[in-house]
């Protein structure tokens, strides 16, 4: 491995800006960390340099562990934003700085600039000040500077972010060869998918200090497992589907979409697709569709943009079904058209069109919606201003059922609003958690309406059936709430248990499975006592934490959560549910 | 070259040209011309004769020595406190900003009083240093001492906005590439701070040479060890001696100017190579 990143974070006043990341880069790779601003991804590029001291966690670079190794001595070349370029010398000694440090012989120099120089295109400007170059060439200078000292890594840090389109693409192309011709492993931060693509072997996707999803630009683009990167790595359509034994049910109309993990017959579970805007079919009526039905809509908004025709449609039935995008809750979905698709269906505003969805793509994420169940409205309002749920729907972008019914033990399944069931905790919360899993729920989250948002996640589960939803769920928790996740287990305080043992080898397999399953970075802590009274004292020693109960008898949960409640009534809880069996798996290959 | 017409806030080449000529020429020029009017008075042998008075020479001495030690201890540590200034963020830094700005505003007198009153063989620090056989009252020591207060703030103001405008990362990408942080100083930072430190050092140097009030106070004004050339001008003009005063005045004068020219010479020089980034 060229670069091996092992949990490293790093804290500003306490907050993680990089957390708990970890990261192979292979030798000659072109490797690109991908995130919106004040993701972290500048912070992890400058550690791996050097130029941020780290507070947890190992970087090695080629296989020597460079943790606490200056910037100076890792000499790794760095390309900047804003070139960092001197700007009282000329190209040539800027270029010349790193081999002039080192103290090279003036005609070793001399070549050298001369291949760096003609490797970026710019022979010739050897005399020029920097002020005297274009951006484009300033930032060729940078690079050619960067490599001088034949550095094994090449970093650079959103190197094209200051130019514009044309010159971008231009320099794009020279970095590419450039890279290529040298075999150098390189990493660069970007925000700009379509950079991504260009460059990148493999790409990382980067969201508040998490690296979220790492894979081929391709796989990322077809297969993501999170939300957030399937709505930022190119447009996408999140939509909400029933998903049970027979297969993916979107409001009335049932798709004929493959699903790679059939259900258990009996429960249904509501599902996160995503629908690329290029892979919605729109045709006239129903049956001039080739692929399957999903709604009818009204074309709401068309935009023309050269190659492609860009349409947003207002859906007319299956409403609920979408995820609002904007936040603003308006149920609008976006369609792009190549020009012979527009030529065979000419469309304007106002129009009712069939939509049919080509390729769906089911997000293994097991948080879909949230819907508030409470007796009264006071009461849903009350809760609907919890800023722990209110960030979470924001951040998730899904749809939240301000004011769902509680459901009786007589209906079953079919009473209750699918998602997330939000109630209050405190008194009697524990018995309306065990109804609602009854009723068919399969998470219940316990909140207040003045939670906020938690510091630390913790997961604890009371059947080991239970614990792959319970990692999967803590970790969609985390992908949306920067905080430390923590596994929990109980042993007997005695030394030799046999008992303690096997929680240890139970804990350290979860941790194994959220690394793998999740890409999540998880502490663990085995608490010594009694199972629920231990694991509430331990939960009261910390500033904030949440808890990820799983469980997989709504009778244990409920006794459980009784327990738990009575000595912190004011923790957030998110109950898992699941009945014996695994009931989402994790594409595998991932 | 052609006279530029672009369309401004302020309207007009022409008038604003001739302000600025009139304006040089009614306060500057003028009574320039005036003194070396005056000066020539002397015929050249008087001219030579109170010139070169061993007495005016000693004074030229300590006056142009003293303010250029000053001015070179102040880029030194007006540099520091600059970048004390710009570069860290501490409880009380917007107070010691203010500060910096004091000398501009205390009149020389006052500013003469103060530093007596502290390095008088009986002042706070006077009774310290006089035991020791350290001389600052009525000592060049003193002189420079008060130089320096002068001429602090001018330096530390043209160099801190200049150390505000130097990227952090020109830093940084010198340690990636291997620098020292010496070697990053004096090869990466000093190169860019140039310009604006030698323009602080003229203005101190300036400030410095003309100084008159807060010397005369520490000073004790002895002739040929204490005395500077201001007051020499000012102790002619008391004996009515017109000619000679302004002849000494044109000394200084040429002196003055021939130092500023040169330092212009070296900031054009050292400008040359950042001048096309002004441009950008």
């Amino acid at each position: 491995m060229s670069i091996a990143l092992e949990q490293v974070t790093k804290r500003y006043q306490g907050q993680p800006v990089v957390n708990d990341v970890s990261l192979n880069v292979a030798e000659g790779e072109f490797f690109v960390l991908l995130g919106p601003s004040g993701s972290g991804k500048s912070t992890l590029l400058r550690a791996i340099a050097g130029l941020v001291d780290i507070d947890q966690g190992t970087i090695a670079l080629h296989g020597s562990d460079v943790t606490n190794v200056g910037a100076r001595q890792r000499g790794v070349g760095f390309v900047f934003q804003h070139y960092a370029l001197f700007r009282h010398l000329t190209v040539a000694e800027n270029i010349e700085f790193a081999l002039r440090v080192r103290r090279m012989k003036a005609a070793d120099r001399r070549a050298r600039r001369a291949e760096l120089l003609k490797l970026v295109a710019l022979e010739g400007m050897d005399q020029r000040l920097p002020a005297q170059l274009s951006g484009g060439q300033q930032q060729r200078v940078a690079v050619a500077r960067a490599l001088a000292h034949k550095p094994q890594v090449l970093l650079l840090d959103e190197p094209f972010g200051a130019l514009d389109a044309k010159i971008r693409e231009e320099l794009r192309r020279t970095i590419r060869i450039v890279q290529r011709e040298l075999g150098i492993t390189t990493v660069l931060v970007t925000h700009d998918q379509e950079e991504a693509f260009a460059l990148a072997d493999r790409i990382g996707v980067m969201n508040l200090g998490r690296l979220l999803e790492v894979g081929a630009p391709r796989d990322l683009y077809a297969r993501p497992a999170t939300r957030f990167v399937a709505t930022f790595l190119g447009a996408a359509n999140l939509l909400l589907a029933q998903q049970n034994a027979e297969g993916l049910r979107f409001g009335s109309a049932a798709l004929d979409a493959t699903v790679r993990q059939p259900l258990p017959a009996g429960r249904e579970h509501e599902v996160v697709t995503v629908l690329r805007p290029e892979e919605i079919e729109l045709a006239a009526t129903r049956e001039q569709l080739t692929s399957s039905f999903i709604a009818r809509a009204t074309v709401e908004e068309m935009q023309f943009t050269g190659a492609l025709e860009r349409l947003r449609l207002k859906l007319l039935d299956n409403q609920h079904a979408l995820q609002s995008s904007g936040g603003n809750g308006e149920a609008s979905m976006e369609v792009t058209r190549v020009q012979p698709e527009r030529r065979a269906l000419p469309l304007s505003v106002g129009d009712t069109v069939v939509l049919g969805a080509r390729r769906l793509h089911v997000l293994p994420t097991p948080l879909s919606s949230f819907a508030i169940h409470a007796s009264d409205t006071a009461a849903c309002q009350g809760l609907l201003q919890a800023p722990l749920l209110a960030t979470l729907a924001a951040r998730m972008k899904t749809r939240l059922v301000s004011c769902a019914e509680l459901p009786d033990d007589a209906r079953g399944a079919q009473g209750i609003t699918p998602g997330v069931a939000v109630i209050a905790a405190g008194a009697g919360a524990a018995d309306q958690t065990a109804q609602l899993l009854r009723a068919g729920a399969n998470e219940v989250l316990l909140l207040n309406p003045d939670t906020g948002l938690p510091q630390q996640v913790c997961m604890y589960w009371l059947d080991d059936a239970a614990r792959h939803a319970t990692l999967a769920v803590a970790a969609s928790l985390l992908r949306h709430l920067p905080a430390d996740a923590l596994c929990i287990a109980t042993a007997p305080a005695g030394r030799r248990d046999p008992q303690r043992a096997q929680a240890l080898r139970a804990l350290l397999d979860a941790r194994s499975e959220a690394r793998a399953a999740h890409a999540l970075e998880t502490r663990t802590e085995l608490v010594p006592g009694e199972a629920p009274q231990a694991v509430a004292e331990f939960l009261a020693g910390l500033a904030a934490p949440l808890l990820v109960l799983g469980a997989a008898d709504t009778t244990a949960a409920q006794s459980t959560l009784a327990q738990l409640h009575a000595r912190l009534p004011a923790m957030p809880v998110m109950v898992v549910y699941r009945e014996g069996a695994v009931a989402l798996r994790r594409e595998a290959g991932r | 070259m052609r006279w530029r017409r672009e369309p401004s806030v302020i309207p007009g080449f022409g008038i604003t040209f001739g302000f600025t000529t009139f304006f040089l020429c009614a306060l500057v020029l003028l009574p320039l011309s005036a003194l070396v009017v005056k000066g020539a008075g002397l015929d050249w042998a008087r001219f030579i004769e109170v010139v070169t008075d061993p007495r005016a020479v000693a004074s030229y001495k300590l006056s142009f020595g003293a303010s250029l030690v000053a001015a070179t201890i102040n880029i030194v540590f007006g540099f520091i406190v600059a970048w004390t200034l710009v570069r860290y963020r501490f409880p009380g830094r917007r107070f010691i900003d203010a500060i910096i700005d004091m000398p501009f505003a205390l009149p020389t007198a006052v500013s003469g009083l103060a530093l007596s009153a502290v390095f008088a063989a009986n002042g706070w620090l006077g009774q310290y240093l006089e035991p020791h056989g350290i001389k600052v009252v009525y000592a060049p020591l003193g002189i420079t001492i008060a130089l320096t207060l002068i001429g602090m703030p001018f330096v530390v103001r043209t160099v801190q906005p200049a150390l505000e405008e130097l990227p952090r990362d020109v830093e940084e990408a010198a340690a990636t590439l291997g620098a020292s942080p010496f070697y990053t100083f004096f090869r990466v930072i000093l190169p860019a701070l140039m310009p604006a430190m030698l323009t602080g050092f003229t203005l101190a140097f300036a400030r410095a040479v003309g100084e008159y009030g807060s010397i005369t106070f520490i000073a004790g004004n002895i002739p040929m060890q204490t005395e500077i050339t201001p007051l020499l001008i000012i102790i002619r003009l008391d004996e009515y001696d017109y000619a000679a005063a302004a002849a000494i005045g044109c000394v200084m004068l040429a002196i003055s100017f021939a130092m500023l020219l040169a330092i212009n010479l070296i900031q054009l020089w050292g400008r040359r190579r950042v001048s096309a980034s002004a441009r950008r």
